[in-house]
């Protein structure tokens, strides 16, 4: 268990050095905008007549940062504010915080995403095995190198892709949003049907990116695994196909599990794009919103939270390593 | 097996055994030679292709805007009237350009910092790879799209310069792990033996061997830097007034409503070939190198 | 003891055995014509440099060459099964393990890492149709116990948290477990250190005798044949150049390429100089010569003859030897 701890702390540790590093990040480049917004809106409160005091708590509270003050100052005040999870106030969406904003985002991401990451993987992993299995005939050929070029080709271009078969062409799916606002959000068919609807094609988007991913990678492990002495050791034994074969398969899958969790993490913040061509309004549009329209407290709160799915994935990833991998659990090294 | 070929190691019979293994590979499946001939025309189009053209693209007003696909307009006139395939051509100069620059300083930092650390093991190693690890970590696209509030990239040069610089992580892993693996085989304490100079070593010895290696990486590294470049210009964060494969999908599916009617479909459809042709050379180029490189997969 | 000795013990027969690799250079054999007979209940040992093809000779008694390998000709009759190398399928997989037990050596990863030893030792009773799975544990645990393990701890851990003495216990335990008599040891102490060595072997020797089993030790120590093995066969270039019983064949060898790996060794007693290793380097599946004797390169007995005809295997009393030089002192 004090492995477990260890690892973990060690991990939290290097987390919040990213998140350190990324909030240093968004501060510099709040900081150094063009035209500097902040000192704009702290000049015209003060042509307004309101007092200096006042002027400087309210750009303070809108931008969740301190307009005034030395470099360290407006650094450590920005900080502060991160452990307080005050992230200033969204000026696209008035009077909400950004960390509410931010809240209501996330769930169109981590449903869509989740669903569409757990059917590619399911997918990617049987096809892998399948293309490792039979790599010398054409099949294994055609799943490999399918696998290759959906892994290669952008997001936005399956995304477009589909769009355009789907909702230009064929016209059978909705081309945007989360659901039909003829229906009363809440728990009745309609509206559940038309979330649906609408969730499709993100979610078979991301379903089709990383499909190719996962057949790629659950191939060359299951190779690897063919070769380890063990394996053959196992035939040797006399030990029978079914059981060989669940030995290569739960051998080559766990290296994938890491590659799971990582990819959570990542896709919410690749989410963009197809957040942006199906204007699903989770994370990733909220953080292309916020830049477009230079809604600086939220650029930096969504940013934030981004890197920070991206760090708890690690250790989540970690943990679940530590959890089905023996070799781990008790310290020794991993292949 | 040990049974297998145990043939010396020298640098020579590696080239001749590459060379060999590169011929054998095309010849089993040429298609693959397809992915090169795919490459080599990009990089013809993106140095000759603009040459053809005028500086600004004449609109075709007997056409119309959004005209479908004719002889004249192979993928129909864009918003403006302007010929789409003509758009591609120009536009590829700017994506492949900064797809080079890209490729050189990826090369460049990531060979230095891998062999570097690899080398010298220790604090160094250490500290240069947490360093890698967490560039690694730091969500790419979100950190472009927040740069892009301050910076502009008008110039190809500029965009690959900070991709370059944004995604030497991967090719700096692969790096180390090389010369670690070649250290563990007592490559470099052999050659030190024989009284060779680092320099030597590094330039003449590791490089060399692991320059295949080190293009696969650079290849991947190059794909992705392409899809970001294209992708942050297709979201609209960028200037408009760039000439690129971005630009010219941004205008079709949030000019051009090609979400909602056929019209613009062409002018959406030509980039994305584009691109779609691009990827599949590079993939056939990286399947092509794998299977040269790693015996494993081969298929005996 | 609970195992007669020899009651069960099984000869075997390979004959004209032959073994090739597919390469981008066409099929190259691995192990050319190669016959040799295992006496029931003796220990045989097969030495030769690595790329001899000892390693391969020996998967081919499980019929389990690994492609692109494949056995092109000859046989391998196994007393109570029959031609191995004809067998296929279900029938293959149930002779293996049950019939003849395969020992890894100790530093390949013989064990499947995500699982206890115990969990696989379940693995290989279901596999061979074992009802009495608890019979089966207890019969494991005795034979960890015998080689000086606690089995009980054993069987609950994983292959990494084991030594490589412990795992070489375990690949034989799994090997033995299913009463096989045939037992096949692939460099059984390599990557041991001296002491284990000496364990293992004497443990080899003693179960040996009390299980009644024929045993082919592979191994490219010497010092190891000289050990445990009655009879003793070297291999060179996929050919056996000599084979006989092991005090005669190390005592005088008579095929030059024996008589060199035994000058080869060094001495603890006497002068190390006296050892001479011998010249070249041994071939691989690409430079064995096709035609004439194997050997010939490094030979200091060459003859014309040697470079156009493969010595065949001559027998001179208990010993065979591949050699023209050695026929030719015989007839003078």
């Amino acid at each position: 268990m004090t492995i477990i701890a260890r690892r973990l702390a060690g991990h939290a540790a290097r987390g919040i050095v990213m998140v350190f590093a990324v909030a240093t990040i968004s501060f510099f480049i709040i900081r150094n905008i063009p035209g500097d917004p902040m000192a704009a809106r702290y000049q015209k409160l003060l042509e307004q007549g309101m007092s200096p005091e006042a002027a400087e708590r309210a750009t303070t509270v809108m931008y969740g940062f301190m307009p005034k003050g030395t470099l360290w100052e407006q650094y450590t005040d920005y900080i502060a504010g991160l452990f307080t999870f005050d992230l200033g106030v969204s000026v696209t969406n008035p009077g909400t915080p950004v960390t509410e904003v931010l809240g209501e985002a996330a769930k169109w991401t981590v449903l869509p995403v989740l669903a569409g990451t757990l059917l590619s993987f399911l997918l990617g992993v049987v096809m892998g095995v399948y293309a490792a299995v039979k790599r010398t005939g054409k099949l294994g050929d055609l799943l490999a190198i399918s696998g290759s070029l959906l892994h290669g080709v952008p997001q936005y271009v399956l995304a477009l892709l589909m769009m355009a078969i789907f909702t230009t062409i064929l016209a059978v799916l909705p081309a945007g949003g989360t659901a039909d606002i003829l229906f009363e959000p809440g728990f009745n068919a309609g509206y559940i049907g038309s979330l649906i609807e609408h969730a499709t094609l993100p979610v078979l988007t991301y379903a089709l990116a990383s499909y190719g991913g996962w057949t790629l990678a659950m191939k060359s492990s299951v190779v690897t695994v063919l070769g380890d002495d063990f394996i053959l050791a196992a035939e040797l034994r006399g030990l029978k196909r079914s059981i060989v074969f669940r030995y290569v398969a739960r051998n080559a899958i766990l290296p994938l599990f890491t590659i799971l969790a990582l990819s959570l993490g990542m896709l919410f913040g690749g989410a963009i794009f197809i957040e942006k061509i199906f204007n699903y309004p989770g994370l990733g549009f909220l953080l292309l919103e916020s830049v477009t329209n230079r809604d600086y407290a939220l650029m930096g709160g969504a940013f934030l939270l981004i890197t920070l799915a991206i760090v708890v994935a690690n250790i989540l990833a970690d943990l679940f390593y530590t959890v089905i991998d023996p070799r781990v659990r008790s310290g020794g090294e991993v292949s | 097996m040990s049974v297998l070929l145990e043939g010396s190691t020298t640098s020579a019979t590696m080239r001749r055994n590459f060379w060999r293994g590169v011929w054998r590979v095309m010849r089993r499946k040429p298609s693959r030679l397809a992915g090169a001939v795919i490459l080599l025309g990009f990089a013809v189009m993106a140095v000759f292709g603009p040459m053809f053209y005028p500086e600004h693209l004449p609109r075709d007003l007997a056409a119309g805007v959004y005209a479908q696909p004719s002889a004249e307009h192979w993928f129909g006139t864009d918003g403006q009237g302007r010929d789409v395939v003509a758009l591609v051509v120009t536009g590829s100069r700017y994506v492949l350009l900064s797809a080079l620059v890209t490729a050189v300083v990826t090369v460049v930092l990531g060979a230095a910092i891998g062999l570097f650390a690899g080398f010298r093991r220790g604090r160094w190693d250490t500290a240069l790879m947490r360093l890698t690890d967490m560039k690694l970590t730091i969500p790419g696209l979100p950190l472009l799209l927040v740069l892009s509030t301050i910076w502009k990239f008008g110039s190809a040069v500029e965009m690959g310069l900070l991709l370059g610089l944004l995604g030497w992580g991967a090719v700096a892993r692969a790096v180390r792990a090389q010369t670690l693996s070649l250290r563990e085989r007592g490559f470099i304490e052999a050659a030190r033996g024989l009284g060779l100079s680092t320099t030597h070593i590094v330039g003449k010895e590791l490089l060399p061997s692991m320059a295949p290696y080190v293009a696969m990486n650079m290849l991947i590294a190059v794909t992705g830097a392409v899809y970001a470049q294209v992708g942050l210009f297709f979201l609209g964060v960028l200037p408009y007034e760039a000439d690129n494969w971005g630009v010219m999908l941004n205008l079709a599916v949030f000019g051009g409503g090609a979400m909602t009617t056929t019209a613009a479909l062409p002018y959406m459809l030509a980039p994305l070939l584009a691109i779609l042709l691009l990827t599949l050379g590079i993939v056939l180029v990286v399947d092509a190198m794998d299977e040269i490189f790693n015996p494993r997969l081969r298929e005996e | 003891m609970a195992h007669p000795a020899t009651a069960q013990a099984p000869g075997v027969r390979i004959d004209g055995l032959t073994v090739v690799y597919r390469t981008p250079a066409g099929e190259l054999p691995a192990v050319r014509d190669v016959s040799l007979t295992l006496e029931p209940g003796s220990i045989t040992g097969i030495v030769g440099e690595s790329g001899s093809g000892k390693s391969t000779l020996a998967l081919s008694l499980l019929n389990a060459v690994q492609p692109p390998g494949r056995i092109a000709a000859g046989s391998v009759e196994i007393d109570g099964l029959g031609d191995v190398a004809r067998f296929e399928g279900e029938r293959l997989r149930k002779a293996r393990g049950a019939h003849i037990g395969y020992v890894f050596q100790a530093a390949q990863n013989s064990l499947n890492p995500l699982k206890t030893v115990g969990k696989q030792l379940l693995d290989l009773g279901r596999s061979h149709g074992v009802d009495d799975l608890r019979g089966l544990v207890r019969e494991a645990r005795e034979l960890l116990g015998r080689m000086g393990l606690d089995g009980a701890r054993v069987l609950d851990s994983h292959q990494h948290e084991l030594s490589g003495g412990m795992r070489q216990r375990v690949g034989i335990m799994l090997a033995l477990v299913l009463n096989a008599h045939l037992v096949v040891l692939d460099e059984p102490t390599t990557a041991l250190d001296m002491i284990t060595q000496a364990n293992i072997l004497r443990i080899v020797r003693e179960v040996h005798a009390e299980r009644g089993l024929t045993t082919l030790v592979i191994t490219h120590d010497i010092g190891v044949v000289a050990e445990v093995a009655d009879r003793l066969a070297v291999m060179y270039g996929g050919r056996l150049v000599e084979q006989g019983p092991t005090r005669e064949v190390l005592g005088a060898p008579s095929h030059p390429y024996t008589r060199g790996l035994i000058t080869a060794i060094p001495r603890l007693t006497g002068d190390i100089d006296e050892a001479r290793a011998l010249p070249g380097r041994p071939p691989t599946l690409v430079t064995v010569p096709k035609e004439g004797c194997v050997f010939r390169e490094r030979c200091a007995l060459r003859m014309d003859v040697c470079d156009t005809d493969d010595p065949a295997a001559a027998e001179h009393g208990a010993r065979v030897v591949a050699c023209h030089a050695v026929k030719v002192r015989e007839h003078a």
